[in-house]
């Protein structure tokens, strides 16, 4: 063929190779059910299980075994008091901690209310009364509402005894008396303060980096091994440029994954009735730089698969550490900075920071404006490591 | 006797290509190495300190100031930057400047010392949940603080004692004991599930991934010929070098956890030596069926994944299983680290006596056994099996 020159033409060129490069990699991953199952199944099946898991969202009546050695007017109005909170209940009335010990060793119930014997004896007395609380440390939220509850169940009864002392007049005189201070606890943005809302945005962003490692480096293993590396690079008339493999391959992932991202971000927050206060426009283009540097990332990491099944074995351990380091399960104030470092080369760590804050708090794009440029940065990095390695590649077969 | 003699050929062969593929070191050596670290590292501090919060004080008096010392003065939170007005504070929380911060409007000072009642807010954000809970617990005691402070001056004025101060400001306190984790630890808690979850997922996908490329190469008649034809002494010698491995793993992690770094454990050293042999069987046991109800290299590795990668939410240590819905308590039942998790925190971590944890035993034990039902397959795979890329 004879070759044109001129910069137009090239540029013609260029883009007929392009597409063509688009089109046969297209072909392949619809023809390969591995990498469908991670492209399409994934994303589409695994949002909707982790929304069932957590659709609940908060721990209610947990179960909770009384010991009460005081059998008292006052630790009988506690019991009351503590079962009708709507985070805790009282399942079991045992006669000796042995006894509430057992219960617990058989998780009928997950923590312990104490009563010492002089427990009315001492408030009439005027002198301080205690009650025990012993909390099963094995699952966290379990302890959370069970100490959350006894405190206001106590510090509530507290006032009502303050009150008899205090001998006031009217009920202001009450109410100023027992709170000189008022105050108000405003949860915001995560509203109801459940588990799901906390964890879903992070969820749901990392999904789309680990399903993009695992596909592309089951397709890129696949290449390697039907053909060597003839298809990781296609050799034919049409190549004669890393850049156009690259974009070509690229285009091909970008355009399934804008699909799976507009279903992983507008749709599945939806159906389970998660928060969602997004701004389109803003997701939009925060969206863009993080699905480029996701597929450029996974780009450079299939370089290092011999075998396709080998990057199974690689990826998907990351992914509970890779969440961790996104700041959503361990606030981002506590991450070693060591950790912080590593973080900054995944795309997920502020992809995941940036979504949650767009999703779940409202920020418009200026908010999240250091991950959004670290995110155009680590595009920029990864595109051009990625047509190196290509470049490595192609002019190792011209050997 | 022959065939313990056929086991170890099948294992002899099995530890060359243990060798000859770095896959397996990177994965049963380097990575749990990596994970482990990361983890401990990651929560070294027991819980996350010094988190960034916001003031919004209107007010500015000497009394607020003091509340905002004593605020800053807690561990866990770190009082970075004042702001004048509610909605400039709410837009750096969505900055990710702080996690939370107090308002303190204007006259609050004055209104207190004139008994009006004055009210003051707090703002926390739950977005991450444990900076929520911490940051709530200290923001709450401040706001508690500051009506005691007004209490016990009023008191100490009229001459009461501090004793009878105390008893008047708090006359039921709760005596709070968390159990085996006094200072609620973190790292105790999370990591005990997080590490064996992972050391969990390497075994699950290592049993076919090993099963499933002698069949994707070819090589599963000469392996089935080294064992005499016999399905299980190929499947016991391919896997009794792996055992070997994984179990070292597992006890390497635990000799980490519980003797160097001294997580709590006062169900002791035999019980810990029972539960890494339940859940290496287990592990394997799991990985064997999948890979002999499906031979195919990519898929029963995949569903190994996905079974690994799902089980960290289905054990129910950080969101419980008991505030699921309740198909997915049954559900739970059919993932192994579940059962590690609850023989862990019962007999390991709370120091029950084993019979408590019986039927996680059994369940561990049924996982290990399950292959014998469908081994059958795997057999008539490797006579005849072609791979399909």
């Amino acid at each position: 063929m004879e070759r044109k020159t001129g910069l137009l033409n090239q540029i013609k060129e260029g883009i007929h190779d392009l597409c063509y490069i688009w089109a046969e990699e297209m072909k392949h991953i619809w023809k390969d059910e591995g990498v469908l199952t991670f492209f399409i199944l994934v994303p589409l099946l695994y949002p909707l299980a982790y929304s069932w898991i957590y659709t609940n969202e908060v721990v209610r009546e947990v179960p909770v075994a009384v010991v009460d050695m005081s059998h008292s007017h006052l630790s009988r109005k506690f019991i009351r008091q503590f079962d009708a909170s709507p985070d805790t209940k009282i399942a079991y009335h045992c006669k000796d901690m042995n006894e509430a010990k057992d219960l617990i060793g058989q998780q009928k119930a997950y923590g312990v209310l104490y009563f010492p014997s002089d427990f009315q004896t001492n408030v009439l007395r005027l002198e301080q009364s205690h009650v025990g609380v012993y909390c099963d440390m094995s699952f966290m939220l379990y302890y959370k509402s069970i100490f959350q509850t006894a405190t206001s169940v106590a510090s509530e009864l507290g006032s009502e005894i303050q009150i008899e002392r205090s001998g006031n007049w009217t009920e202001r005189e009450n109410e100023i008396s027992t709170k000189p201070l008022d105050f108000d606890a405003v949860q915001i943005f995560n509203t109801t303060g459940g588990y799901g809302n906390f964890i879903i945005p992070g969820v749901l962003m990392l999904i789309i980096q680990q399903t993009l490692l695992l596909g592309i480096g089951l397709s890129a293993g696949r290449s390697q091994e039907t053909k060597g590396y003839r298809n990781l690079v296609p050799i034919s008339e049409h190549n004669n440029g890393m850049f156009r493999i690259v974009l070509g391959k690229s285009l091909c992932y970008f355009m399934i994954y804008a699909v799976i991202a507009a279903y992983l971000t507008l749709i599945v927050p939806r159906i389970f009735d998660f928060v969602s206060i997004l701004y389109p426009g803003d997701l939009f283009w925060f969206m863009l730089p993080y699905l480029l540097a996701c597929i450029f990332f996974a780009m450079i990491v299939s370089f290092a698969v011999r075998y396709r099944e080998n990057i199974m074995l690689m990826v998907v351990f990351t992914s509970v550490p890779f969440l961790f380091l996104s700041g959503v399960s361990w606030p981002q104030s506590g991450i070693p900075e060591f950790w912080q470092w590593i973080s900054s080369l995944i795309p997920s760590t502020f992809g995941v920071r940036g979504f949650v804050r767009m999703n779940t708090m409202g920020a418009r794009l200026g908010d999240v404006l250091p991950e959004y440029q670290a995110l155009w940065i680590q595009t920029l990095v990864y595109f051009f490591i990625t047509c190196l390695l290509y470049r490595k590649k192609i002019k190792g077969i011209d050997r | 006797m022959q065939s313990i003699e056929k086991i170890f050929d099948v294992a002899r062969r099995e530890c060359a290509i243990i060798k000859d593929n770095p896959m397996y070191w990177v994965c049963l050596v380097i990575f749990p190495i990596i994970v482990t670290v990361f983890f401990t590292s990651m929560m070294a501090s027991g819980q996350p300190t010094d988190m960034p919060v916001g003031v919004v004080d209107l007010d500015n008096t000497s009394t607020t100031r003091s509340m905002i010392r004593k605020l800053d003065a807690f561990q866990t939170t770190k009082v970075v930057n004042k702001y004048s007005s509610v909605s400039e504070a709410r837009t750096a929380i969505q900055q990710n400047k702080i996690y939370a911060f107090l308002y303190i409007p204007e006259g609050t000072t004055a209104d207190l010392l004139s008994f009006r009642q004055p009210k003051i807010s707090f703002y926390y954000s739950s977005t991450s949940l444990t900076a929520g809970a911490l940051l709530y617990k200290d923001l709450k005691t401040i706001s508690t603080l500051g009506s005691a402070g007004v209490g016990s001056s009023l008191l100490s004025a009229k001459g009461a004692t501090s004793d009878q101060i105390k008893t008047f400001l708090q006359p039921i306190s709760v005596d709070l004991h968390t159990i085996n984790n006094p200072a609620v630890n973190y790292s105790v808690y999370l990591n005990t599930m997080l590490i064996p979850g992972c050391l969990m997922l390497f075994m699950f996908i290592l049993t076919p991934y090993s099963i499933g490329t002698e069949l994707k190469f070819g090589t599963s008649k000469r392996w089935l010929a080294t064992a005499g034809g016999n399905i299980f002494i190929a499947v016991a010698g391919k896997l009794l070098p792996q055992f070997l491995m994984f179990l070292a793993v597992v006890y390497g992690y635990m000799f980490f956890v519980f003797g160097v770094l001294d997580f709590p454990h006062p169900g002791g050293i035999g019980v810990m030596l029972l539960l890494g042999l339940l859940t290496v069987l287990a592990s394997q046991g799991f990985g064997l069926f999948v890979s002999c109800l499906i031979p195919s290299l990519r898929m029963s590795m995949s569903v190994c994944c996905l079974w690994a990668v799902l089980s960290f939410s289905l054990v129910g240590t950080a969101f419980p299983v008991s505030a699921m819905d309740s198909e997915l308590i049954s559900l739970s039942q059919i993932f192994p680290l579940r059962h590690y998790y609850m023989i862990y925190q019962l007999n390991i971590f709370n120091g029950y006596p084993l019979y408590y944890s019986v039927s996680h035993i059994i369940a561990l034990l049924v996982f290990a056994a399950l292959p014998l039902l469908v081994i059958g397959r795997l057999k008539k795979a490797m006579v005849k099996y072609d791979y399909l890329p």
